[in-house]
């Protein structure tokens, strides 16, 4: 298990280093200059100075990589001028972070009842109406469910604000302004979770442990509490925890709809802005949590099924 | 068949032998019958593969109707932006944001080219004939002076003065006709759609197929790529990718392949491991068959169901990433539309003029429903064991 995991740290570990490689060249082939075209020489050259532009290729190379390792992304250029890009980010994930734990929340539970309900009922109209809704959400992306939810409910009913309150006191009407946003980030993942659980319950019951399970003498409720619930349980890691990921992404077309300063609607600015650095570090942030994210699954897997642990690797195809 | 159904099938005890273990003379039976034998023949054709799927595709009414709403949508993509009058960067800046109007629809008072306007009763003579209906009168009170307000149905073609003019899904704020511009978005996405799926599904099935078919050193080094390739997320690369490129519909496609074909290299592989110690690959390989013949005849056409499938399945979601990516302001140039570029601009207006995101949602939504549901009937159709998972 530990060389497993050693070898699963060193690939990460590369692919981080790719990543950041890609980024110093993505900085340096954006057509542009830093100073702008009609800036004076002695600008030009102190903004030269200031990105390290003035030294040899493999050395701009090598600062950059020690900068990043080090958490120093340096300055935003338009979007918050000569503000440090790490404090700008560290600032705008609380919110982020906040909207996409509850809309995990709301996804988790309510995506394993769906897919618990469609695999007992297989084939009846509760089945097939999961199933139908299953499809719609994988269907509908979330920016265009975002915009319905908006019009609909903010603008024609007025239920719910157009837009979050930034109160900085929890409330009970920022709560409320943050229904839609949750709903338009919880979408998408609701159907993945439904999906799987409905397949692998479904595995599970037709298998033959069940068959034993039951001719010992279990109830039907205990033999798929006990057993099939539990076993169906262990490839949904590899589902929820990558869902985080995805949450993110979702959550950037979604925050820039409802108005919402999180991280998601940080990044639009920054391209639609060409602030540069701020973009890079940003995606350097969501690589983090993407690797993260992926190694968990490796460590869960290890955790949730005892097989792999003794087995002392993960069992492939 | 599996490797377990092969066990499984024990083979029939002879006759002989059951005669010899049970000491019954063979001179003791007689033939019952008499010569004829009743048995019927094989009759009709035998069925091929394509056809048995096909047979099975058809039974599946929301994958066939799936299959007709695809194939209209790219007939509208081909031929619409033709047969219009307008043309897709025309502008029509005297008849920005219009609402749509239909030809027969509007007799009816759907999509009749009206819009429902709060106003002040004064403004009312303005619009002059132009008003259709007036639904409501009210004072509003603004800072202690009443004032007199109408809710009015004003028609907008009459009043800009465009009664010849037919904009279908209406016009964007310079006037640009919204039937036009959103069918050849569609173009323009399924063409990304498309040909980066047949270019993934080509790298994909050659480096799949050499990884699971050779083993052991190979297929380790080609795994670790493919794993340290496919740790870099996809929001991370395409953003980085279409930052440097600059946004086109070339720069999409590359984005979309780079780490696109991991997903059916993986399948590839499980696919050839599972196959490549099948009996009848030995036995084609002890007569002397190469490696190539092995892969290309007698390996791969054992995941044609599977790759067509996830084939389907990757069109939806590279059309779904480009509007993702568009919905970033990272979507093609102007003045080209797509479908992503034609829902961002119109979510700016979404309450001023809705026509702007319905028609274009309605179209992804609608294709990307489609791709899901041929896809699921694809694979029910060629492997009957998935169904319903």
């Amino acid at each position: 298990m530990l060389k497993y995991i050693l070898k699963r740290i060193l690939a990460m570990a590369i692919t981080l280093f790719i990543i950041i490689s890609l980024s110093f060249f993505a900085i340096r082939l954006i057509p542009g200059d830093v100073a702008g075209e009609n800036a004076a020489p002695e600008i030009k050259a102190a903004m030269e100075a200031r990105y390290h532009l003035d030294k040899p290729l493999g050395e701009q190379y090598a600062i950059f990589i020690k900068n990043f390792l080090s958490f120093n992304f340096g300055e935003s250029m338009t979007l918050y001028p000569r503000r440090p890009v790490f404090t700008i980010i560290k600032d705008k994930i609380p919110l982020t972070l906040m909207l996409n734990i509850f809309s995990l929340v709301l996804t988790v539970p309510v995506g394993l009842a769906c897919g618990i309900i469609a695999a007992l009922r297989k084939n009846t109209m509760v089945d097939h109406a999961i199933s139908a809704m299953v499809v719609f959400n994988v269907s509908v992306p979330a920016f265009v469910f975002a915009s319905l939810l908006q019009y609909i409910f903010a603008y024609k009913l007025e239920w719910f604000p157009f837009l979050l309150n930034l109160d900085p006191q929890f409330s009970f009407s920022k709560f409320a302004s943050m229904i839609l946003p949750i709903l338009a980030l919880s979408f998408g993942g609701i159907a993945t979770i439904t999906r799987y659980m409905r397949a692998e319950l479904f595995e599970a019951l037709n298998s033959e442990y069940m068959l034993l399970s039951k001719s010992k003498g279990l109830s039907k409720m205990q033999s798929t509490l006990r057993h099939a619930l539990r076993n169906s349980f262990i490839p949904l890691c590899n589902v929820i925890i990558p869902m985080f990921m995805g949450l993110l992404g979702g959550s950037m077309v979604v925050e820039n709809i409802f108005g919402i300063p999180g991280i998601g609607s940080l990044t639009a600015a920054s391209i639609q802005t060409s602030d540069h650095y701020l973009t890079i570090a940003v995606l350097f942030f969501y690589s983090i949590i993407g690797l993260t994210s992926m190694l968990l699954v490796d460590l869960s897997y290890g955790i949730v099924d005892p097989r792999i642990r003794i087995g002392g690797g993960k069992v492939r195809e | 068949m599996s490797k377990k159904q092969l066990k499984l099938e024990v083979p029939p005890m002879l006759d002989a032998e059951k005669i010899a273990r049970e000491h019954i003379e063979p001179e003791l039976f007689e033939q019952v019958a008499g010569e004829k034998i009743f048995d019927q023949n094989m009759e009709g054709e035998a069925i091929g593969f394509f056809k048995d799927a096909y047979l099975r595709f058809k039974k599946n009414k929301a994958a066939i109707g799936a299959a007709w709403l695809i194939l209209f949508i790219i007939l509208m993509s081909i031929f619409a932006p033709m047969l219009s009058p307008y043309h897709f960067r025309e502008q029509h800046t005297s008849f920005g944001t219009m609402p749509p109007r239909i030809p027969v629809l509007e007799n009816f008072g759907i999509a009749n080219g009206c819009v429902t306007m709060d106003l002040f009763a004064a403004d009312l003579e303005e619009f002059g004939d132009a008003v259709k209906e007036v639904k409501r009168e009210y004072i509003w009170n603004y800072k202690g002076k009443e004032i007199k307000k109408v809710i009015a149905e004003i028609d907008m073609y009459e009043y800009k003065d465009a009664k010849e003019h037919y904009f279908v899904f209406g016009t964007d704020n310079i006037g640009r006709d919204l039937f036009v511009r959103l069918w050849r978005g569609a173009r323009i996405s399924l063409l990304i759609g498309f040909i980066s799926v047949i270019i993934n599904c080509f790298i994909g099935v050659t480096y799949g197929s050499i990884s699971g078919y050779y083993g052991g050193k190979v297929d380790m080094v080609m795994q670790r790529f493919t794993e340290i390739l496919g740790g870099i997320p996809f929001l991370v690369m395409s953003i980085l990718f279409i930052m440097v490129l600059g946004a086109g519909v070339s720069s999409f496609i590359l984005v979309l392949i780079i780490t696109g074909w991991i997903g059916m290299s993986r399948m590839i592989r499980a696919q050839f491991y599972r196959y490549k110690d099948y009996e009848y690959v030995m036995a084609s390989r002890t007569m002397g068959a190469k490696d190539r013949t092995l892969i290309f005849r007698h390996i791969l056409p054992n995941a044609i169901g599977p790759i067509i499938t996830q084939a389907t399945f990757a069109v939806p979601s590279a059309i779904f990433s480009e509007s993702f990516l568009s919905y970033l302001g990272l979507g093609i140039q102007a003045p080209e539309p797509s479908i992503g570029v034609l829902l961002a601009e119109g979510q700016k207006v979404l309450t001023s003029s809705p026509h702007l995101t319905l028609f274009p949602a309605l179209v992804v939504s609608a294709l990307m429903l489609a791709f899901n549901m041929f896809g699921n009937g694809l694979r029910d159709a060629f492997d009957p064991r998935m169904r319903g998972l």
